[in-house]
């Protein structure tokens, strides 16, 4: 039971009670900057403990706060942070010593994650943060004679290109049936899921042509929706990248050095292809602090996340992982160090930012997501249904009252 | 027998009944409570009456999930008996091969539904798995998915459960065939009928109590489905393998609707209630029969 074993808080020390939600190389690289923390200074000591994927800690997270036993420290992802925010649980982290401070990449922190983020409490610091990004099999593009899809009918032509129909053959492309990758689409579609007056709108009609151009790779075999949902399928999807049998994917930046590392070809990452405009969702975690805790424990949380913010610690994580440096100093040193230079495809999410378009702040976000459209795109591009008529429908669903 | 002093059967029976009034009575009070509200574990709970229950008919998701549960049951049931059985007719013999191959196909019931899950996971993969190499052989188009196919992956799933549960089926079935007089055998033999005939008229009669408990024994096995769920599937594709302890376990842990999940419990609760009813009415009218 060594792998759930949590190392006892020395005497004197305040105690950090953090819930993660990491497995494999993530689940090292954090664990290996906790220990870094707490052998640095003699005043706090952080107990992390793994709590499954981000849905799975995220139910404890909230079946603990009901319980009034949750941790002072988590981290969740960003459709669900508006959402523990206007419940109240979240503790106001401005006036703490240092945040205020703190030299974060806005398109990554609350101020423009969010529409109008910067004019809320500040109640959550940029962890693990990531775009949506393509990995390319360099091999076969090269063969093919195919340069990186800088368009939608860039990307229909190499996955039309790349896929070998044949049994045990090839598919072009392929990606997770997930509303994080169609929020991509709509927004290169020229939509958005929230339209500026606060309708929820799915993008209307982009949302409309996201989910057919989806339907369309899948129909015609260049693409294939991988089986699972949620991070089973994002990691079929790893898997059939790597093993050859998808010649490109669209993924997470967060795999970016998991891909690296198994692929047994050049890997080449690159940004999304534009629609009608180029355009990413933003995604990951957060870090937020409990407001329930007790305040010495609150104080102490925020110091490790000082900790957490400061360069070498973010260099660590984000070249480790593959998620994106959260604060300009981090950036400037990887530059300074050629880091860049020699690692072109860390470059790609970070570049990215700059067409990253901002999440509505809304409590129902979460809801929408999960509940109304994730299970409709499934629908409409496994059974191929009408994309106009499964997007009213959810539209409708969401301005049901829950 | 009267008792010395009245109030002595009811003492006796105080700590069942306490526990059934704290396990069972209590929880199940709760749940219907909780079912009126509508309660994200986080904000106030809100009375909402049977809104839960309406939205759940509404929406299509209460017949839609008790419609995979059934038809997956159904499947499980009469897959996993049909297989039981023929392999208790074939394995009901003397001699180390058919003890050996007795144990294989038991052991199968004793691995974790997570171990299962996750080698089928493998097994069924439509590019590197053994059925879709074993497809490869006979057909040059791509193997079927068939976990990420609506049309096929309940079947796949309930197949995966018969292969699971089949060796608790064969050794019910084994005690049954084992239990049959072979004084009865050997008259109907002397009477001249077939192997086939003995079966149907001698066998198959005397194995009904048999049957039917395994019939109930896989039926609730089957209801009860969602390991295997959560590893291969987890509910999809397009929420053709949610079942409903799958459909409950969704709407409380992972969308955090404490009344809907509820209100979903309490549905299963009364389907079940109607089924176990049928049953025993079935049972009953037949003893009197």
């Amino acid at each position: 039971m060594t792998g759930c074993a949590v190392d006892a808080v020395p005497n004197g020390r305040t105690k950090v009670s953090l819930w993660f939600s990491y497995g494999g190389t993530n689940r090292e690289v954090l664990e290996s900057l906790v220990q870094r923390f707490n052998r640095s200074q003699t005043r706090d000591f952080v107990q992390a403990v793994y709590q499954g994927d981000y849905f799975e800690g995220l139910a404890k997270l909230r079946t603990a706060i009901a319980a009034r036993c949750a941790p002072v420290l988590s981290h969740v992802v960003g459709e669900v942070v508006p959402y523990l925010a206007e419940a109240g649980v979240l503790e106001p982290l401005a006036d703490y010593p240092g945040v205020r401070e703190l030299d974060l990449i806005p398109e990554l922190g609350q101020e423009r994650t969010w529409l109008a983020g910067g004019a809320r409490p500040l109640c959550a610091l940029p962890f693990n943060r990531s775009t949506p990004i393509a990995y390319l099999n360099g091999d076969l593009f090269a063969q093919a004679g195919l340069a990186s899809p800088r368009t939608w009918e860039e990307l229909r032509a190499a996955a039309k290109r790349l896929t070998e129909p044949k049994a045990g053959g090839r598919f072009g492309f392929g990606c997770p049936i997930n509303w994080w990758f169609w929020v991509a689409l709509v927004g290169q579609a020229g939509g958005s899921i929230v339209a500026e007056n606060g309708r929820i709108s799915l993008g209307d009609e982009a949302g409309v042509r996201a989910l057919r151009f989806w339907q369309e790779l899948v129909q015609s075999g260049w693409m294939k929706p991988p089986p699972g949902r949620d991070y089973n399928a994002w990691e079929q999807c790893n898997q059939d990248f790597l093993s050859g049998r998808a010649a490109m994917i669209w993924s997470s930046t967060a795999f970016l050095k998991y891909l690296e590392a198994q692929a047994r070809f050049p890997l080449i990452a690159a940004p999304l292809p534009a629609g009608v405009k180029r355009a990413v969702p933003t995604g990951g975690t957060f870090w937020i602090v409990l407001r329930g805790a007790p305040s010495a424990e609150k104080a102490a949380a925020v110091r490790f996340l000082r900790f957490m913010h400061e360069p070498e610690q973010v260099i660590a994580w984000s070249t480790r992982t593959g998620y994106i440096p959260v604060t300009h100093a981090a950036v400037q040193r990887l530059e300074q160090r050629g880091y860049y230079a020699t690692h072109s495809n860390d470059r790609v999410a970070l570049e990215q930012l700059t067409v990253a378009e901002p999440w509505p702040w809304s409590v129902d976000l979460f809801r929408i997501q999960r509940e109304i459209v994730q299970p409709r795109l499934e629908s409409a591009v496994v059974q191929q249904r009408d994309a106009s008529d499964i997007l009213t429908e959810a539209r409708a669903l969401a301005l049901e009252p829950t | 027998m009267k008792p010395s002093r009245p109030a002595d059967p009811y003492w006796m029976l105080l700590p069942s009944l306490l526990l059934l009034f704290v396990f069972f009575v209590f929880p199940l009070g709760m749940l219907v409570k909780h079912s009126l509200f509508s309660w994200d574990l986080l904000t106030p709970a809100r009375y909402v009456g049977l809104a839960n229950y309406r939205s759940l008919v509404r929406s299509g998701e209460l017949w839609q999930t008790f419609g995979t549960t059934l038809s997956m049951s159904a499947a499980v049931v009469l897959g996993s008996m049909a297989a039981g059985l023929a392999l208790a007719v074939l394995l009901d013999r003397p001699g180390r091969w058919a003890a050996f191959v007795r144990s294989a196909v038991f052991s199968a019931y004793v691995v974790s539904w997570v171990s299962v899950g996750l080698l089928f996971l493998w097994l069924l993969d439509a590019d590197s798995g053994i059925f879709a190499s074993i497809w490869r052989a006979f057909s040059d188009a791509r193997a079927p998915h068939w976990l990420a196919d609506p049309a096929l992956a309940p079947w796949a799933v309930a197949a995966v459960t018969i292969w699971k549960i089949t060796g608790y089926a064969l050794v019910i079935f084994l005690s049954g065939l084992q239990d049959v007089p072979q004084t009865v055998l050997e008259a109907a033999e002397l009477d001249g009928a077939s192997p086939s005939q003995r079966f149907r008229n001698v066998t198959w009669p005397l194995l009904r109590p048999t049957t039917l408990f395994v019939g109930t024994t896989s039926l609730i096995a089957s209801f009860q489905l969602f390991d295997v769920v959560r590893v291969m599937t987890q509910g999809g594709p397009v929420r053709s393998t949610t079942v409903f302890v799958y459909a409950i376990y969704e709407q409380l842990f992972l969308d955090l609707r404490v009344g809907r999940a509820s209100a979903e419990a309490v549905a299963f609760f009364g389907i079940l209630l109607l089924l176990t009813g049928a049953q025993f009415m079935l049972f009953r009218s037949e003893e009197s029969a």
